[in-house]
């Protein structure tokens, strides 16, 4: 048996709804039709009257859900697409996010985000949130970058009291599969050490790890041992092991799909300068998107987002500093 | 028949390049297996280029005297296909530097691609002619070696594997493992100060120049005291007068200003126990000789006993350092930091002079005067005049 990312995130959902009566799935086209990714495919079969058909309205859909987990319930919000989210912003970021710290009342709920791009998705079919989401103090914000991680991060973001928001990645729910699902994980908020090595350390989250891995692969036709470090949640982000793994190899690329302004990447250095500038043997560096609207022709898409060659690039440079 | 290069081998570690001595063979002359081909010499050892195998001398492409990079082409020798085979030729590009594909920590390799032989610059350089050396230093070095309170001259002599040749932090642990071997001893910490203060100060382009003065004059009215001052002192005093009469000679360049002097307070050079001391006698030029003479006696003593006190050290304009006491007779010595000039004293010793009116050499007791200065300050010229106003001064003792 060959499980996929995607697969990999309807077991998960299938287990917490089979295993905890509070969990329900709202969402839009997720009952009979199984979703817009069939990540909740025959669900609604299975589990009558959890698997919840939502109107076109974001806003609806977390303000529901809000309302819900409030009252005990740990509900699931599925988002067409990570883009789309922004219409229910308002509900996430100023219900959602304070709630607990306004009234002492835990605000359970998962919004999971089919993010990131994929040949020919355009601007609004492609972007990446957990920048925008990360910001707002409340949220958890977690970006799974292998099958394993998507199923057992999405089981503990379902278990945790407060809102997540789950960054599933569009390009890996096909491409990415394993042979079977593990029964433990990593602790909440570790970061992983994908690839070990001493020349130089690539900080990645989500498709950008294999990317990443792609590159160190590349480089290390050059002799050069690139360690790979894999946030798996943006936030809380675990600076100890960015910090642990700049210390061995003393140069930093950060690569997100994300545009540079105000991302992931510019907090991870920003917290490397601030925390372990004496670690560093050049200027740490940063690749991102391009700082433009996603583009639809997938050539285009190609040069748009950072690439194993892209990062290879990046990395030859950093080396050279 | 294949060509096989004769290549100047890695004559050791930091070797960059060496100088042809001599050649063995004559072009067409045929060779054995490891007989030495040429001798060349590094500024260490006299060491011989050898045939990897037998063959007849083709080409000798070295000139002798000629200093060459470790890897280039030095001749060609006309060898068999079989040591051709043997020896890979035929699988490479002619001439590639025998130097393993290694894996760098900051990939100096990837910066050279493209570059395979260093240019001979001066012949016998020790070091690796392109090497950047401790000239930059990553937040990491620094880090690491405030941690170990190094400085950057502590590091002059490593030269750097990394990008741009520079030194990475794997040349500092192994640099500092190799000194293990050595035989270790704390420095004190006078000499710690010392060498604080000489590499704060050689941070500037200093120059000096010389001037020889006859004693003589100096010599005989010292006999006729009662209280006597030493050459020093003498000296000191002439240059009090000296500044007094052109102080900015004594300033200090500050940005795109000269800071002038506040007072002609001079400083003198006395050896402690390792290292050196420099009491001042403040406002010098205030006080006739016959009055700092006691100043003077007293001052060493305090300073040969390490009991100098704090207000009688420091901020003085100049330094007046006697070398001559150590049987030296010429000396580039370096300024304190916080000063521009430094005024020193060779042993005096009598020489041929010769006497215009006598139209003879006639013995004269002379010493050579040296004053190190600040080339940002002034210039040769300015520094000169200072010199011999200083040596005009000594010729007339009385008015001291």
């Amino acid at each position: 048996m060959s499980i996929t990312y995607l697969e990999a995130i309807r077991l998960a959902q299938q287990r917490v709804l089979a295993e905890d009566p509070r969990v329900f799935i709202y969402g839009q086209d997720i009952g009979g039709f199984g979703g817009a990714f069939k990540a909740t495919k025959n669900l609604a079969k299975e589990f009558p009257g959890r698997v919840l058909d939502a109107p076109i309205s974001e806003d609806a859909m977390v303000g529901m859900a809000i309302g819900a987990a409030v009252e005990g319930m740990r509900p699931i919000v599925e988002m067409q697409f990570a883009d789309f989210s922004t219409c229910g912003l308002n509900q996430i970021v100023n219900q959602a996010a304070t709630l607990h710290y306004r009234t002492g009342t835990p605000c359970p709920l998962v919004v999971r985000l089919p993010s990131g791009g994929t040949p020919g998705g355009g601007p609004f079919h492609s972007q990446s949130m957990e920048a925008l989401y990360a910001h707002y103090p409340g949220l958890v914000v977690m970006t799974p970058a292998t099958v394993e991680d998507a199923y057992t991060m999405l089981l503990e973001a379902v278990a945790l009291d407060d809102p997540v928001i789950f960054c599933e990645h569009k390009f890996l729910y096909y491409h990415l599969k394993a042979e079977k699902l593990p029964e433990e994980a990593l602790p909440f908020g570790k970061a992983r050490i994908t690839r070990p090595g001493r020349d130089a350390t690539v900080v990645a989250y989500s498709a950008m790890v294999h990317e990443a891995l792609a590159a160190a692969e590349e480089l290390s036709q050059d002799g050069y041992d690139i360690e790979v470090v894999d946030l798996r949640t943006v936030k809380p982000i675990d600076t100890d092991t960015i910090l642990a793994s700049v210390a061995r190899t003393g140069r930093l690329l950060v690569v997100s799909e994300d545009w540079p302004w105000g991302g992931v990447a510019a907090e991870v250095i920003t917290r490397v300068a601030a925390e372990g500038f004496g670690l560093l043997d050049a200027p740490p560096q940063r690749l991102n998107a391009r700082e433009t609207p996603v583009p639809y022709h997938p050539a285009l898409w190609g040069t748009h987002r950072p690439t194993a060659s892209s990062v290879a690039n990046s990395l030859r440079q950093l080396l050279e500093l | 028949m294949p060509l096989l290069p004769i290549i100047m081998p890695q004559l050791g570690e930091s070797i960059a390049e060496a100088t042809i001595v001599s050649a063995a063979f004559s072009v067409g002359d045929r060779v054995e297996a490891d007989t030495d081909l040429l001798e060349v010499e590094t500024n260490k050892a006299v060491m011989a280029v050898t045939a990897p195998c037998g063959g007849i001398l083709k080409e000798l492409s070295a000139v002798i005297g000629e200093s060459y990079a470790v890897g280039a082409t030095l001749g060609y020798l006309e060898i068999s296909e079989e040591d051709a085979e043997r020896l890979g030729l035929n699988d490479a590009p002619p001439a590639p530097v025998e130097q393993p594909k290694k894996k760098q920590n900051s990939g100096g390799d990837t910066s050279q691609a493209g570059k395979k032989t260093v240019k001979p610059t001066v012949s016998g350089l020790p070091v690796p002619a392109h090497a950047g050396g401790a000239t930059f230093l990553s937040p990491r070095m620094k880090a690491r070696m405030a941690e170990l309170g190094l400085h950057a001259a502590d590091l002059a002599g490593v030269a750097g594997s990394g990008a741009g040749g520079r030194v990475t932090i794997d040349d500092l642990e192994r640099f500092l493992q190799d000194l293990e071997r050595n035989t270790i001893s704390p420095a004190s910490s006078m000499r710690v100060a010392v060498a604080d203060a000489m590499r704060r100060s050689w941070t500037r382009p200093l120059a000096t120049v010389v001037l020889p003065v006859q004693l003589d004059i100096l010599l005989a009215h010292r006999k006729q005291q009662t209280v006597k001052a030493g050459p020093a002192l003498y000296a000191l005093r002439a240059l009090s007068i000296a500044l007094s009469e052109m102080p900015a000679t004594a300033g200090r360049l500050i940005g795109d200003r000269v800071i002038h002097p506040r007072s002609v307070d001079i400083g003198f050079a006395v050896e402690a126990e390792d290292g050196v001391l420099v009491p001042v006698i403040r406002h010098a030029d205030q006080f006739p000789l016959v009055d700092l003479v006691e100043r003077y006696n007293r001052l060493v003593e305090l300073a040969r006993a390490r009991r100098l006190p704090g207000s009688d050290t420091g901020g003085s304009i100049a330094t007046i350092t006697n070398y001559g006491v150590f049987g030296l007779t010429m000396a580039t010595p370096i300024p304190l930091p916080e000063q521009t000039l430094l005024l020193g004293i060779g042993a005096g010793k009598i020489t041929p002079s010769w006497d215009a009116d006598k139209k003879e050499f006639v013995p004269v007791t002379e010493a050579q005067f040296t004053l190190s200065f600040d080339h940002r300050v002034l210039d040769g010229g300015a520094a000169g005049r200072l010199l011999q106003r200083v040596s005009q001064l000594l010729g007339t003792p009385e008015k001291l």
